[in-house]
């Protein structure tokens, strides 16, 4: 059909939140026709994916034109959970939340109402916008246990180097990999993710396979055997929760040795001496017995990565899931500073916004920015979890999501009173023991849905759903890292309307003074202008463009050529001017300034009884190729192809169980137990069961109490909420906890 | 030149994304291409699919992703029981079922030993992958399941253009490019690199010196008494022997000097990994 069809237009834009529901990032033409995207694929010109897509991507068409999308907005008409609903205009939706909210406001304070959002995508801007604009500080990943996604990380190395850094796959280069500046990394350390599913992060999976099919040899750091693993030239199948542990070990062999870049050490970075101090507590075999790693395995991989140069690291969400997070991963970004992997072809290159555009808030100094110092001041004391956490209140602009869902149940320190809950499926997705959350958001008086599909959470608690657009169909600003990229609308389903036109329609209705944009094109019109660009101008490139040479968010070596400091000086973007080994933040937000390594909160070390009654290690949260987080499961095409919540058990564990695959069985642990249909595997090491997230079952009843199943198959009842790491940031157990898996026993089911 | 079309699946490449099998689904559902295929309906048939396949035991464990889309065999059994020719196969190679002579043959289904026929009960007709001829009709180079592949796993083209991607890696890869199931004979056009076969491996630990890695040790893989491989173990202690046959009698004969020899035996109905094999010292009798 491709080639005799005759589109209307072929739109060229961004891949980035709701339909493929990824991080986004790629290329993609859709082909339109009366009105209707007909097809999409990924397009060759764009240097990010260069013409490649997904599952995802390839049934969008499925995703935008499902029968069950809603696709005006809706009031409730029974009891929350009755699944009653009736349509009403955007004009009466509007009205009535700026009136409820005020009214919420006026009673009990504008902080009393939570602003909640889900993963990295399009969502951070708007949702900051409303939130500030509304006036409350309580913006936050509502449910998320500790933040634990990516803004450990990023915490972090913003500690370290000033700057945040990612694994170079050429992906700031027009030319990719013919670019005769980079070369590839000779060593690639895969640590704790499984990116071709998903891409996330930022990071197109594929460009790790690209590195591959170039010469980069990897050491994936994985308790499962992934495609990636099974192709390393060393995998360090670890036990979960121990990577703290297993950098220091490394650094322990890289700096005994005498392997890491003495050069680049001494000029470079501050603290080295307390840092190689630190990590002889670490020698190989503590770190053999604590990670479950043989040493020889991890030693000779240290060394490898020591040794190749340049060798670069990228990780995943796992290392915000370990207990005191913030340190784990303050170690893994030591091994590219002492390395000197630091900015340079194939190394880890320093990131920013590209072009210094902001179009998503990732820090204070760019919320101050963006919105202002004095009012980020004002609200600043009042934010959930500023107080407790020094960390949280001056790093990035989230409340702590623990003690969030905490002062609901309490009102202490004052009340929460509302919600608007924008494209994250709580209660079907993220949540952290989701009765918990569930308990908390029934007893709120107001609750606004933004989605695009009813899923547990709309049903259980909105009071009004408004309907929000996927990427085909709206305008947007991507400035993650790279390449600057427009999404720009194709089509309209719908009375539909995308996150940022949502919000600053209501933005503007409570703080007129403060939206002075007519629309929301004016408004990326004055976040480019830093770039010289309009975003018309942007959409016509093609929907993106490179940040130019000598740009401070275009690589490499800027700490040389002074390119990253304020003053301009050469160096790093710290006090010191150096790469902080000893952290100078850290210690200013009253925590060790060195990594260290803590047993998770259950383990068979820490909690040895438990282990003898749950002798399990209960892992959640893997990626599958064809859904992202909560998503998807009503796609067909998709469903097909992963179509059950399963666990994944080793063929020797389900032996002795008497489990045969295939067959339904308990996952239970002291929390409770959940429903899932086993996958006998070799992928999984005996002592470590694996069962996929967010699932809910669309296909099933809606309405309470069933609420599409969760109460049955949703993973994450079973992992607590409060074991945030000392910073506030990481810690979310949703690796590590204990379990036992029991055979359904006929009559029981 | 006559064109004949050819595909190369490398297994070593897919990482299982599925984007085969998604735009498939895309070009072929609700769409009919009038002489060449009727829409495939909307669940239940997989024109191209991909066997994940997961091997060995922990902790050594393998990973792969093998892609089958019909065959276009050149000797295609399924040409020769349909009546009426309603399964032909064109100059190009390609293998077509006419969906309107086809009506009621099953035995279209059964005729094929590599089950990639199917079956629509609505429609009462046999279907398949038909390498997306309609497109290739109109000048397309590849059908859009090579076109959406990300790693390259698939490559798709003219066996007789000596110039083509296709006859570039036929020519360089020889000797690592098969067929699935050779033994039906059928000469299947859609070839593989780097089917999984079997595998044995395990790990040599010298019983007097547990903590230090038996790297070295020479490892001999025999069969009815012939010595069919023989490898030394890493620097771990590790061996493997990848690529063999399956449902085979195989007998592992670990060496080393001042070492008891050991024998194990195996059979290669499933990928094996032996675990730890300890070699004992010989003692050393006083005089």
């Amino acid at each position: 059909m491709a080639g005799e069809q005759k589109w209307d237009k072929v739109v060229r834009t961004t891949v980035w939140s709701a339909g493929a529901g990824c991080h986004g990032g790629c290329g993609a033409k859709l082909f339109v026709k009366d009105g209707k995207v007909m097809k999409v694929e990924g397009d060759e010109d764009h240097p990010w994916n260069q013409g490649r897509s997904c599952p995802r991507l390839l049934s969008l068409t499925q995703y935008m034109y499902h029968p069950d999308r809603v696709t005006y907005p809706l009031k409730r008409a029974g009891e929350r959970g009755e699944g009653k609903w009736v349509r009403i205009s955007w004009e009466e939706a509007f009205d009535t939340i700026v009136q409820r909210l005020t009214e919420i406001g006026d009673k009990y304070g504008r902080e009393s109402v939570l602003f909640c959002q889900g993963t990295g995508r399009d969502i951070g801007g708007p949702i900051s916008l409303l939130a500030y604009s509304y006036g409350s500080p309580n913006w936050v990943q509502f449910g998320l246990s500790g933040q634990s996604c990516y803004t450990p990380r990023l915490v972090a190395m913003f500690a370290t180097m000033g700057d945040y850094a990612v694994a170079d796959a050429s992906q700031f280069l027009e030319k990719r990999y013919n670019d005769p500046q980079w070369t590839p990394p000779r060593c690639i350390i895969v640590w704790g993710q499984n990116p071709p599913p998903t891409c996330p992060d930022a990071f197109f999976g594929h460009w790790i396979v690209d590195c591959m099919k170039r010469g980069s040899q990897l050491i994936v750091v994985d308790p499962r055997v992934t495609w990636l693993a099974s192709r390393g030239k060393y995998h360090l199948q670890i036990r979960p929760g121990t990577d703290g542990a297993l950098a220091l070990g490394m650094m322990n062999v890289i700096i005994n040795e005498g392997l890491y870049d003495k050069d680049f050490v001494d000029k470079w970075t501050y603290g080295f001496d307390q840092l190689k101090e630190r990590v002889q507590e670490y020698t190989p075999d503590n770190v053999a017995e604590i990670t479950w790693i043989p040493k020889e395995d991890f030693i000779a991989a240290a060394r490898f990565y020591a040794t190749s140069k340049p060798a670069a690291i990228h990780w995943g969400m796992p290392i915000d899931m370990n207990p005191q997070a913030t340190v784990v991963a303050q170690a893994i970004s030591h091994l590219w500073c002492i390395t000197g992997n630091v900015d340079i072809p194939g190394g880890n290159v320093i990131a920013r916004p590209s072009h210094g555009v902001t179009a998503y808030p990732y820090s204070t100094a760019e919320l101050e920015r963006l919105y202002g110092q004095e009012f980020i001041k004002n609200i600043l004391s009042r934010k959930i979890g500023a107080s407790r956490y020094p960390m949280v209140r001056d790093f990035r602009h989230w409340a702590q999501p623990d003690l969030a869902v905490d002062q609901v149940l309490s009102g202490d320190p004052y009340p929460i009173k509302a919600a608007w809950i924008q494209t994250t499926n709580i209660l079907g997705g993220q949540a952290a023991d989701t009765r918990k959350h569930y308990e908390a958001l029934k007893q709120l008086e107001f609750i606004v849905v933004v989605d695009l599909f009813h899923n547990p959470t709309s049903m259980a608690v909105a009071d009004i759903f408004l309907p929000a657009a996927t990427f085909a169909e709206k305008n947007s600003l991507r400035s993650w890292w790279t390449p600057l990229s427009a999404l720009v609308k194709a089509v309209q389903v719908g009375e539909c309307k995308s996150d940022w036109e949502i919000n600053l329609e209501l933005a503007r209705r409570f703080n007129p003074k403060g939206v002075p944009w007519k629309d929301v094109k004016e408004l990326f019109d004055s976040r480019l202008e830093v770039s010289g660009l309009t975003f018309d101008q942007l959409a016509e490139k093609g929907s993106w463009e490179m940040a130019r040479e000598g740009h401070p968010s275009k690589p490499y070596r800027r700490y040389e050529k002074g390119l990253l400091r304020p003053d301009g000086k050469p160096g790093f973007s710290t006090s010191t001017g150096k790469l902080e080994l000893w952290s100078k933040c850290y210690e200013g937000w009253g925590l060790d300034p060195l990594p260290y390594f803590e047993e998770p909160p259950e383990s068979p070390v820490r909690t040895p009884e438990l282990w003898e009654e749950y002798p399990l290690i209960l892992v959640s949260g893997a990626r599958s190729s064809v859904f992202f987080h909560s998503e998807h499961r009503m796609i067909p095409w998709l469903r097909e192809l992963d179509p059950h919540p399963v666990v994944e058990i080793n063929p020797q564990t389900a032996r002795e169980l008497n489990i045969e695959d295939g067959e339904w069985v308990y996952i239970e642990s002291k929390r409770g137990q959940v429903k899932r249909k086993a996958k006998v595997t070799p992928i999984v090491p005996p002592w470590l069961v694996m069962a996929p997230h967010g699932w809910w079952l669309p296909e099933t009843q809606g309405t309470e109490p069933y609420l599409f199943g969760i109460w049955d198959y949703n993973i994450n009842q079973l992992i607590p909420t409060g074991c945030q790491s000392q910073s506030g940031y990481g810690g979310g157990a949703y690796k590590t906890m204990l379990c036992r898996i029991t055979k359904i026993k006929e009559g029981r089911e | 030149m006559v064109k004949k079309y050819g595909m190369i699946v490398d297994i070593t490449r897919c990482n299982g994304c599925y984007n085969c099998f998604l735009a498939c689904r895309d070009e072929f559902c609700g769409n009919d291409y009038p002489g060449y295929s009727v829409a495939q309906p909307f669940s239940g048939q997989f024109w191209v699919k991909v066997i994940e396949k997961e091997r060995g035991q922990y902790p050594k464990v393998k990973v792969a992703y093998t892609v089958i889309p019909c065959m276009q065999c050149e000797k295609p059994s399924c040409v020769d029981v349909s009546s009426n020719k309603a399964v032909y196969q064109r100059l190009d190679g390609i293998v077509i079922i006419d969906p309107e002579k086809a009506k009621g043959q099953k035995q279209i289904v059964n005729a094929c030993p590599y089950r990639v026929i199917y079956w629509n009960e609505e429609k009462n007709i046999p279907q398949k992958c038909t390498f997306c001829a309609h497109l290739l009709d109109q000048g397309w180079k590849e059908p859009r399941c090579v076109e959406s592949c990300p790693t390259k796993a698939l490559v798709f083209g003219d066996l007789n253009d000596p110039d083509s991607e296709i006859s570039r890696i036929i020519a360089t890869a020889k000797g690592k490019l098969e067929v699935l199931h050779p033994e039906y004979g059928l000469m299947p056009k859609v070839q593989y690199i780097g089917i999984p076969k079997r595998f044995v491996a395990g790990e040599v630990v010298f019983r007097d010196k547990k903590d230090e890695c038996a790297a070295g040790v020479k490892v001999t893989l025999s069969s009815k008494g012939n010595a069919d491989k023989v490898t030394k173990t890493d620097n771990y202690g590790d061996f493997e022997f990848e690529g063999l046959d399956a449902d085979k009698d195989y007998t592992v004969s670990i060496e080393h000097s001042g070492y008891s020899a050991k024998k194990v035996k195996v059979k290669t109905n499933i990928d094996t990994y032996l675990g730890e094999i300890l070699l004992g010292k010989i003692a050393v009798k006083n005089k």
